[in-house]
């Protein structure tokens, strides 16, 4: 065998080797990013869906607003301990909303959608900051929207006394829509629109106890 | 828009001295002073046309593809389609159609609400499918706002009211607010016909929020069809038929209700 051709086929295999060597490494490397990825995930919902306890929670029966076919919600009463603190109050009754729907046809919000902040204006007001999700993974339509946007009202204004109008932002900011069609400008009345049909009661685990599943 | 009346009244403005001036001088042929050069004005714009318009408004474009299915139909190409077939059954019943995109672009909701603000006598019907819902049923909505905190709440906390009407204006966000009523009955009369050829379909129309809605100075209506999951191009595009028999049915009946209140 000529000497070039040995020289040639030696830096070849040295390739291959060494082409070996980096892709497994690179695996490695992407496997670990993943999970980082993954646990970055968790402490984020860890922290921002963190259970809400307060010292004045008592476990009452609400009322939560969940999809009841394709076109409506209706409230299922759900035993969970709500605080006197109309601003805990809400925050709890939120979690349970987005983390505890009996079925997943019943899921009104993304399931990754997770309650950046909430507070109550001395008028009557409350200001719901959502995180991207409920935008960016909420099926577009004017059906599916409303019934997002109703869920949310309707499960405030039956649990939380003195609520007059709701406000929804998403990333702390005012946006045009929640996912191209329901106007997000604007303000939704409270405690004055017609509460839907029968009640279903129904023991769900509570939102402050649960683990959210994604 | 607005552009265009302040020209046409900056244009009113400065030639009717010259106009005055040419009646004089009709009046009084003896006049010997010099005459300037004729001025070369160009023709007045074109009035807005009257009669009544439906505007067609078939929602989203371009990049914003709407609702999208997993067999690949995005809302925005389904939702033109249909408008192309309604405008072409609505024109054969002889009515004026204006749709406010006949391309893949995406008109801002400001642009969509001037297409109808245009026009004196006109009718927003926006166009719509959503991506849940039972397939084959169709739902009526008119725009619907939160009712304005009183003033004296407003002051206390410096906010401003939400109805900023004064002196006969509306703001342009506004515009619809003085049409909830006259939208409403439009989509009541739709929603009925639509219960009859969309077999599951509600009787009554739905208030809802839809940002679309907000600006149009006129009665205004979306319709959305359910729903890009769980049907064919095919059954969607066949939807356009009884779709604009039962707008052009509900125009009809709400023009008729419109005419016996007049009366």
């Amino acid at each position: 065998m000529p000497r070039n051709l040995k020289i040639i086929l030696g830096i070849l295999a040295l390739a291959v080797v060494l082409g070996l060597i980096s892709l497994q490494s690179l695996r490695g490397r992407m496997r670990r990013l993943a999970a980082a990825r993954a646990a970055e995930e968790q402490a984020r919902h860890a922290v921002l869906a963190a259970p809400i306890s307060t010292p004045t929670d008592v476990t009452v029966k609400a009322k939560i607003f969940w999809a009841a076919g394709p076109d409506r919600v209706a409230p299922v009463e759900v035993e969970i301990p709500l605080s006197a603190d109309p601003v805990e109050r809400s925050r709890q009754l939120l979690l349970a909303l987005i983390a505890n729907p009996p079925t997943v046809g019943q899921r009104t919000l993304p399931a990754d959608t997770t309650l950046s902040s909430f507070y109550i204006l001395p008028d009557g007001t409350a200001i719901a900051d959502f995180s991207d999700a409920i935008s960016s993974e909420m099926p577009s339509g004017i059906l599916s929207e409303e019934i997002a946007v109703n869920s949310i009202a309707r499960t405030l204004e039956s649990n939380v006394p003195g609520l007059r109008r709701l406000k929804i932002l998403v990333h702390g900011q005012e946006v045009d829509t929640l996912a191209g069609n329901v106007d997000l400008t604007g303000f939704f009345d409270l405690n004055s629109a017609p509460v839907a049909a029968q009640t279903v009661s129904q023991s769900v685990k509570p939102a402050a106890a649960s683990s959210v599943a994604h | 828009m607005l552009a265009t009346v302040f020209a046409g009244f900056v244009f009113v403005a400065q030639t009717r001295p010259a106009a005055a001036q040419q009646e004089q001088q009709q009046a009084n042929p003896t006049t010997t002073a010099p005459q300037p050069p004729p001025l070369q004005v160009a023709p007045p714009p074109a009035p807005p046309p009257s009669g009544p318009v439906i505007v067609l408004d078939p929602a989203h474009g371009g990049t914003d593809t709407g609702a999208r299915g997993e067999n690949g139909l995005a809302e925005k190409d389904i939702v033109l389609q249909i408008a192309r077939a309604v405008r072409e059954q609505l024109a054969r019943d002889g009515d004026r159609i204006v749709l406010t995109r006949n391309d893949d672009s995406n008109p801002s909701y400001d642009d969509r609400a001037a297409a109808a603000n245009a026009f004196r006598d006109a009718i927003f019907i926006s166009i719509h499918v959503s991506s849940t819902g039972t397939p084959g049923t169709v739902h009526a909505y008119y725009d619907q706002f939160a009712a304005p905190i009183p003033l004296a709440t407003t002051a206390t906390n410096g906010s401003k009211p939400i109805v900023t009407e004064t002196n006969g204006l509306i703001a342009w966000d506004e515009a619809q607010r003085l049409y909830v009523d006259a939208s409403h009955r439009l989509a009541d009369f739709i929603q009925s016909d639509l219960a009859q050829s969309f077999s599951g379909s509600p009787s009554a129309s739905i208030a809802a929020p839809v940002r679309t809605l907000r600006s149009v100075n006129a009665p205004a209506v979306a319709i959305e069809i359910s729903s890009v999951s769980g049907s064919t191009p095919d059954s969607l595009a066949a939807a356009a038929g009884p779709l604009a028999a039962a707008i052009s049915d509900g125009i009809k009946k709400f023009r008729q209700s419109n005419s016996a209140e007049v009366r």
